[in-house]
């Protein structure tokens, strides 16, 4: 059991790469090593679409980078493709995680077809039925409440699943994050409320948020019990995460866990970073990155050398450059999609505008040069 | 004991029932036809709702299905939402339309978009019932009618009935509905309206439907929710003047009937459009417009808008506020004369 409420973070792994105290986890070596690879998965998968970016295929990026720690370890903590999902826009390490394919984080990225939710959102607004990861929307906290009410359904049913919601340290700002958290608490719901404390929302820090001290003490205000973990410490975040998950499907109630990471890139492609936060800071976060100090904990295990970690990295590169092209060449989008999923069935309004959009699409292909 | 059977080819039994009571019949009926219904809201369980719309339904359906939420219509909404991607069909009740801000984004950014940002893989199939509209003295917390707000946002369907008939087919049709629908109940009709419906019947009204509730030649009258009432007061007015106005109940404002609005000004090439929000891009302005864009060559007079006044709803206006027969029939004779 971990303790709540502290005020240091939960370790496990120490900066040197060594066990921290009594050593409660029992991994399979399969199962850690398989951790340390989603983490470089989604390091290369942010690295591609960065890259993607300044070739002009996107129009916008957020990098996970720096988070990894938190987004893998949280998603092996949880029932994978049973439990339900509400992530933010900064998870594609979760998503990665849980099983979603690359070809579809990439191809929805790049608006293609190759994406199940058919190049509806700007890019890394993912989401998967199949993996019960439900498609993320921008606006921030608003996945908090319907999360709740996800957890409340599966507590009236009487399934044994439970619900993970993430959300940065500026969502605990909003309204939304209030009614999510209470309704969980009033009605015990099986959840997991995740919150990725990177320190900045866009470029207001913590202390422009909130007053209070951590996050993690919020949860005494809704009933619940708060854990404080270090986000560059996967198995910390798989730790907590899993306890507190594990309750939450035994029909223990809702937790809230704060886990302290840092993004390295600027909140975007359309951001600058270094307006509001010093170098010597980023510096500061990237010595403590994630997946090196995974891999020194690795290492002391037994589990890994410069040789297997080197190929890991590259497998990632190759199964990643590959979903690239093939997203690429995935179809775009027809005209018919812009009108459908509005509703079940097109509105006879829609139907209309429907018609006269495939009229004007035809008038455009015929002659580029003119306005339809 | 004995027990009276109806004989073959008699009409069907009916009940009399309130606005209210076509909601509550409509719930019961839904709730035990499909078990993955639920309903819940601010006092919507042991007290039945502020109105008693959901009077008795705990103890038929126990507190599983019938909730009480904390008082926060974004929890309110979000959690109908996230119930309906785990399964369940959803009923939220909030208290009066005037409160529904508060989870606004719920609606607009998850509820309505749900379906369409996930390509289809998620859907949001709730029902958000809520009281609306003037008339009861109150003042602009208890009296607005926000329905074009919601009317203007992509993936959601509106809907406002005037009759308990429609108030008990459209609730149907409305929880059946594979999409979110917004559900406004004109709260003066609560009470002050009943209708002989037939029971037993499994009554549906379809989404997007209008409804002829008077034929006539002359000007065609469009309304729907509570200022039906004064629209047909006004209709009858006209007739004993020998003017036949043909009165048609939208019922579904999102989507709405286009079809026969158009069918009727083809006839009539005269139109009111009578509606108590506020006039600003309304529905009542919806209307004229479409038909001003696409009935031109049969309008014979420009179409007439019979609303609110632009201001927040009034406490001490309320006749003054609310469109009411003699403003009708002034637009109407303005149309008929031009």
């Amino acid at each position: 059991m971990h303790k709540t409420f502290t005020d240091d973070p939960i370790r496990l792994v120490g900066e040197d790469g060594r066990k921290i105290g009594r050593w409660g986890l029992d991994l399979s070596e399969t199962l850690l090593r398989d951790i340390y690879r989603d983490m470089v998965r989604a390091r290369v998968l942010d690295e591609k679409l960065v890259m993607l970016l300044r070739q002009g295929k996107t129009s916008f990026y957020a990098q996970c980078s720096g988070q990894e720690g938190v987004q893998v370890g949280a998603a092996y903590a949880i029932n994978r493709g049973q439990d339900w999902v509400y992530p933010y826009y900064r998870d594609q390490g979760l998503a990665l995680a849980l099983g979603v394919p690359v070809l579809e984080l990439i191809g929805q990225s790049l608006g293609k077809m190759a994406d199940p939710n058919k190049a509806r959102q700007m890019p890394q607004h993912f989401g998967s039925v199949e993996r019960h990861v439900v498609t993320v929307s921008s606006s921030i906290a608003s996945q908090v409440p319907p999360a709740a009410g996800t957890a409340i359904a599966q507590k009236l049913l009487g399934l044994r699943e439970m619900t993970l919601v993430t959300f940065g340290d500026g969502a605990t700002s909003e309204g939304d994050w209030h009614a999510g958290l209470n309704f969980g608490g009033v009605y015990g719901a099986p959840i997991v409320y995740l919150c990725e404390n990177n320190s900045y929302a866009i470029s207001v820090g913590y202390r422009g948020q909130t007053a209070a001290r951590t996050v993690a003490q919020k949860a005494q205000a809704y009933g619940m019990p708060g854990y404080r973990v270090d986000g560059q410490d996967a198995l910390a975040v798989y730790s907590v995460v899993k306890e507190a998950a594990d309750r939450a499907r035994d029909g223990g109630g809702p937790s809230l866990v704060e886990a302290l990471t840092y993004r390295y890139g600027s909140h975007s492609s359309s951001d600058d970073d270094s307006v509001y936060r010093s170098r010597e800071e980023v510096a500061k976060w990237r010595a403590r990155d994630p997946i090196m100090h995974y891999a020194q904990f690795l290492r002391l295990e037994g589990l890994a050398d410069e040789a297997w970690e080197g190929a890991v990295r590259a497998e990632a590169v190759t199964e990643i450059d590959a979903a690239a092209v093939s997203a690429e060449a995935a179809p775009s989008a027809p005209i018919e999609s812009l009108f459908e999923d509005v509703y079940a069935e097109l509105t006879p309004t829609l139907r209309g505008q429907l018609e006269r959009a495939r009229i004007e699409a035809r008038q455009r292909a015929g002659d580029p040069g003119r306005r339809a | 004991m004995t027990m009276t059977l109806p004989a073959v080819g008699a009409s069907p039994a009916t009940e009399t029932l309130s606005f209210i009571g076509a909601i509550t019949r409509a719930l019961v009926e839904e709730m035990a036809r499909d078990e993955r219904v639920v309903t819940f809201g601010e006092d919507v369980g042991a007290r039945g709702g502020v109105f008693l719309a959901t009077a008795g339904l705990q103890s038929r359906f126990g507190p599983k299905r019938v909730l009480d939420t904390p008082l926060c219509e974004g929890g309110i909404i979000g959690m109908a939402v996230g119930m309906a991607v785990r399964g369940l069909r959803p009923v939220a009740e909030i208290q009066f339309a005037d409160y529904i801000f508060p989870g606004f984004d719920q609606i607009v950014s998850q509820a309505a978009k749900l379906r369409y940002r996930s390509g289809g893989q998620f859907t949001a199939p709730i029902v958000i019932r809520t009281p609306s509209g003037g008339g009861v003295r109150g003042g602009h917390h208890h009296s607005q009618s926000p329905e074009a707000l919601f009317v203007h946002t992509p993936g959601l369907k509106v809907v406002m009935p005037s009759t308990p008939q429609d108030a008990l087919g459209l609730l149907k049709a409305a929880i059946r509905d594979e999409d979110p629908v917004l559900f406004f109940e004109p709260k003066r009709l609560y009470r002050s309206v009943k209708a002989e419906v037939p029971t037993g019947n499994d009554l549906v009204v379809p989404i997007g439907k209008a409804v002829t509730r008077r034929e006539g030649r002359d000007l065609t009258l469009v309304s729907y929710g509570a200022t039906m009432i004064d629209t047909l007061r006004a209709a009858d007015a006209l007739a004993e003047s020998g003017v036949q106005a043909e009165v048609i109940d939208l019922r579904s404002l999102a989507p709405w009937d286009e079809e026969a609005v158009l069918a009727s000004v083809a006839r009539t090439g005269r139109l009111v459009v009578i509606a108590e929000a506020p006039r600003a891009c309304s529905v009542a302005s919806e209307v004229a417009a479409t038909v001003a864009e696409l009935a031109l060559d049969v309008l014979q007079a420009p179409p007439a808008r019979v609303t609110g006044y632009d201001t927040p709803y009034p406490y001490a206006f309320d006749k003054e506020y609310l469109p009411g027969v003699n403003r009708i029939l002034t637009a109407a004779q303005r149309v008929l004369d031009y």
